[in-house]
C-alpha cells in the first residue's frame, strides 16, 4: 500500500504518535482541540491535493464545499434535537456530491486559468449568499446547539462533546481518507486519472472519456472537502461564511504545496507545518501575515517539491 | 422608478463600471501579454488608496498626493516584476497563484503595520467638491463625474497606445508570440517590466481616485479583485475591449440589482457571469 520509503516512514511515525497524543498531552482540552482542527484541515487539504496534484485540476474555490459541509448540516437538522452522526454524514456526503456534480459540470468545461477564476468566483458567490442571508445569521453565522449522537445499533462509540473522543473521530476519518485515496490511486480508475493528468489527448485516443473521469474526481474530492467542513462545524458548534472565503481555499492550496503536491500524505505534513508556523508567528507578532507571506514567496521560488519531496530526496525514492 | 432616478442610477453604474475597467484592464493586460495571473492586483488598488491618504495628509493637497502615489506605485510595480514576477515566466499557473497569494499576505501585513486597521477617509478636493442638481431632489457629485471622465480619458489613451504606437505594436506582438518577438531583437524583458508596472499603476490609480469616494479600509483590495475576475471572465481573458464591455455590464448590473433586488444583489454579477459562461465558455471577446 505505502510503497515509497518517505511515505512509509511518515505514516508509521505519524499515526501511532497521533494515537498517543491525547495521553501525552494529558487530555489538555486546548491542545487536543487544536490538534483535532489540524486533522480536520488535513482531510480538507488532502482532498484538494488529490484534485490539484493527481488530477491537474487547479481550483481556488474548494472552500465552497468546506463551507457547504457545515451549512448543509445546519439546514438539515432540527435546532434542538440530537440527530444521528452517521446518518447525517451520509446525507451531507450525498447532497454535497450532487451539488459538486452540477458545479463540476460548469467549471470543468473550462481549464487552466479560467478554471481558477471561475471556481473562485462561484465560491465567492456562495460566500455572499450566506453572508447576506438573514436566515443563516449573515456574517455571524449559525450556532449548532445540540451535537449529534453517534450510536450504531445501540452502541455509542464516540461522545462528540468530549474533546478526546472527537479527536479520535477526526484521526479515524483522516486515516480512512488517506487509505481511500491510496486505494483509488491503485485501482484501474486511479491509473486512468493519472493518465488523464499525464496526457489527456492520448487518454482520449485510448477511448476514455476524460471529462467523466475529471467529473468523478471532482465529486469525490468535493464530497470529502464537505465532510471536513461538517466535522469543523461540529467541533466548534457554529458555521459562518468565512469558511467559504477565498482565504480558506488559498491557504489550503499553500498547505498542499508546502507538503508536496500530489503526494496525499504530504497534505498532513503541510497542514501540520503551516499551522505550527501560524501558531508560532501569531505568538511573536500580531502581524503574522508578514513572515507567513514572505515564507510562501520563498517556498515558491526555492522549495518547489515541498516537504515530502525533501523527505524523499533524503531517504531515496524507492523502498 | 421614474426617468431621472433611472438616469441617476445609470450614471452611478457607469461610473462604477469605468472604475472597474481601470483595474480589470491592468489585470487582463498583464495576463494577455505576459501570461501572468496576478492575484495581488487587488492589493495594488488598496496600496493606491492608502498612499493617496498618506500623501494627502503629508502634502495637504490631493492633486499632489495623487501624482506622487501614482509614481510610487509605478516604481513598486517595477520592483515586484524585477525581483519576483521575473522568476515566474516559465512556471505554471499554480506557482503564480501561490506567489501572488504570498504577496497579498505581505501587503495586508504592511498595511496594518504602517497604517493600522481603522477605516480612513480622504476629503474630496475643494475644486471638485460640488454637486450638479438633476432635479429638485437629486444631485450628482462633481467628483464622480470627474472620475468617470478620467477613466474614459485613460481608456482612450490605452486604446491609442496599443493600436497606434510602436510600443503598442510590440505589446500586441508579445501577446501572440513571445519567442518570435525576442528573435526579432526586441528586449522582451524590458517590455514585460513596463507592462507589469503599467498594470500596477492602473490598479493604483483606481485606488487613488476611489479614496475620496469610499472609506479606505483593510481588505478593500480583495473585494475589488473578485469583481475584476468576474469582469475579465465575462469579457474574455486578455482582451482589453472585453474588459471594457464586461466592466460596464458588471457596474450597471451591480448598481441596479442593489436597488431592485437587494436580497440577492451581491450574487447578481456571479449569476451574470455563469449565464455568459454557459453560452460562451471563453468570454465575450476571447481571442
Amino acid at each position: 500500500m505505502f510503497t515509497n520509503r518517505a511515505e512509509k516512514l511518515f505514516v508509521w511515525m505519524f499515526f501511532p504518535l497521533a494515537l498517543l497524543m491525547p495521553l501525552l498531552l494529558d487530555q489538555n482540552t486546548f491542545y487536543v482541540n487544536k490538534l483535532a482542527t489540524i486533522l480536520i484541515l488535513s482531510i480538507f487539504v488532502m482532498s484538494l491535493d488529490y484534485l490539484v496534484g493527481r488530477c491537474g485540476l487547479v481550483t481556488l474555490g474548494h472552500a465552497l464545499f468546506y463551507g457547504l459541509g457545515g451549512y448543509l448540516f445546519v439546514m438539515l437538522t432540527p435546532e434542538y434535537e440530537a440527530v444521528n452522526f452517521w446518518v447525517y454524514t451520509f446525507y451531507v456526503l450525498v447532497i454535497a456530491s450532487a451539488i459538486a456534480l452540477v458545479v463540476g459540470f460548469i467549471v470543468l468545461r473550462t481549464s487552466g486559468i479560467y478554471m481558477i477564476m471561475i471556481t473562485l468566483a462561484l465560491a465567492q458567490m456562495c460566500f455572499y449568499f450566506f453572508s447576506d442571508s438573514t436566515e443563516f445569521g449573515g456574517n455571524d453565522g449559525v450556532f449548532i446547539y445540540v451535537k449529534p449522537e453517534t450510536s450504531v445499533f445501540g452502541l455509542n462509540l464516540f461522545d462528540l462533546d468530549n474533546p478526546t473522543h472527537f479527536y479520535y473521530l477526526c484521526l479515524l476519518s483522516l486515516f480512512n481518507c488517506l487509505l481511500f485515496f491510496k486505494l483509488i490511486m491503485r485501482s484501474k480508475f486511479g491509473r486512468i486519472v493519472d493518465a488523464v493528468q499525464e496526457n489527456p489527448e492520448r487518454t482520449t485516443a485510448l477511448g476514455y472519456n476524460v471529462f467523466q473521469f475529471r467529473l468523478a474526481s471532482y465529486v469525490i474530492a468535493s464530497a470529502l472537502g464537505a465532510y471536513a467542513g461538517y466535522l469543523f462545524a461540529l467541533q466548534y458548534g457554529f458555521v459562518n461564511p468565512s469558511m467559504l472565503s477565498w482565504q480558506t481555499s488559498g491557504t489550503a492550496l499553500v498547505m498542499s504545496i508546502l507538503g508536496g503536491l500530489g503526494t496525499l500524505y504530504g497534505a498532513i505534513l503541510g497542514t501540520l507545518v503551516y499551522e505550527g508556523l501560524h501558531y508560532g508567528f501569531e505568538h511573536l507578532t500580531e502581524h503574522w501575515l508578514l513572515p507567513m507571506g514572505t515564507l510562501i514567496i520563498l517556498m515558491v521560488l526555492a522549495f518547489r517539491h515541498g516537504l515530502a519531496g525533501y523527505l524523499e530526496s533524503l531517504l531515496g525514492k524507492r523502498k | 422608478m421614474d426617468i431621472t432616478l433611472f438616469l441617476f442610477q445609470l450614471m452611478n453604474g457607469v461610473q462604477y463600471g469605468l472604475l472597474l475597467f481601470l483595474i480589470a484592464s491592468g489585470l487582463t493586460l498583464v495576463f494577455g501579454v505576459m501570461g501572468i495571473l496576478n492575484l495581488a492586483h487587488g492589493s495594488m488598488y488598496m496600496v493606491g488608496a492608502y498612499l493617496a491618504w498618506y500623501f494627502t495628509n503629508t502634502t495637504g493637497s490631493f492633486g499632489m498626493a495623487a501624482v506622487i502615489s501614482a509614481i510610487v506605485a509605478l516604481l513598486l510595480g517595477i520592483l515586484i516584476e524585477r525581483t519576483l514576477i521575473i522568476r515566474l515566466y516559465r512556471r505554471n499557473h499554480l506557482d503564480q497563484v501561490l506567489l501572488t497569494i504570498g504577496l497579498i499576505f505581505v501587503f495586508n501585513a504592511l498595511q496594518s503595520l504602517l497604517w493600522g486597521n481603522d477605516p480612513l477617509g480622504v476629503a474630496v478636493p475643494a475644486w471638485l467638491d460640488g454637486a450638479i442638481p438633476l432635479t429638485d431632489m437629486i444631485e450628482y457629485p462633481v467628483y464622480r463625474l470627474f472620475v468617470s471622465l478620467l477613466c474614459i480619458l485613460i481608456a482612450i489613451g490605452m486604446y491609442l497606445t496599443i493600436n497606434r504606437t510602436r510600443l503598442g505594436m510590440l505589446i500586441r506582438a508579445g501577446e501572440s508570440n513571445r519567442d518570435m518577438v525576442e528573435c526579432l531583437g526586441v528586449d522582451i524583458n524590458r517590455l514585460y517590466t513596463l507592462v507589469f508596472a503599467a498594470g500596477v499603476a492602473l490598479a493604483a490609480i483606481a485606488g487613488i481616485v476611489s479614496a475620496p469616494m469610499v472609506s479606505v479600509v483593510p481588505g478593500m483590495g480583495e473585494h475589488v479583485l473578485i469583481s475584476c475576475f468576474v469582469v475579465v471572465v465575462i469579457g474574455g481573458m486578455g482582451s482589453i475591449r472585453g474588459a471594457f464591455v464586461g466592466a460596464l455590464m458588471v457596474g450597471i448590473v451591480d448598481t441596479f440589482s442593489s436597488i431592485m433586488l437587494p436580497q440577492v444583489s451581491s450574487m447578481m454579477i456571479y449569476i451574470l457571469m455563469a449565464v455568459i459562461l454557459l453560452v460562451k465558455p471563453k468570454g465575450l471577446f476571447a481571442s
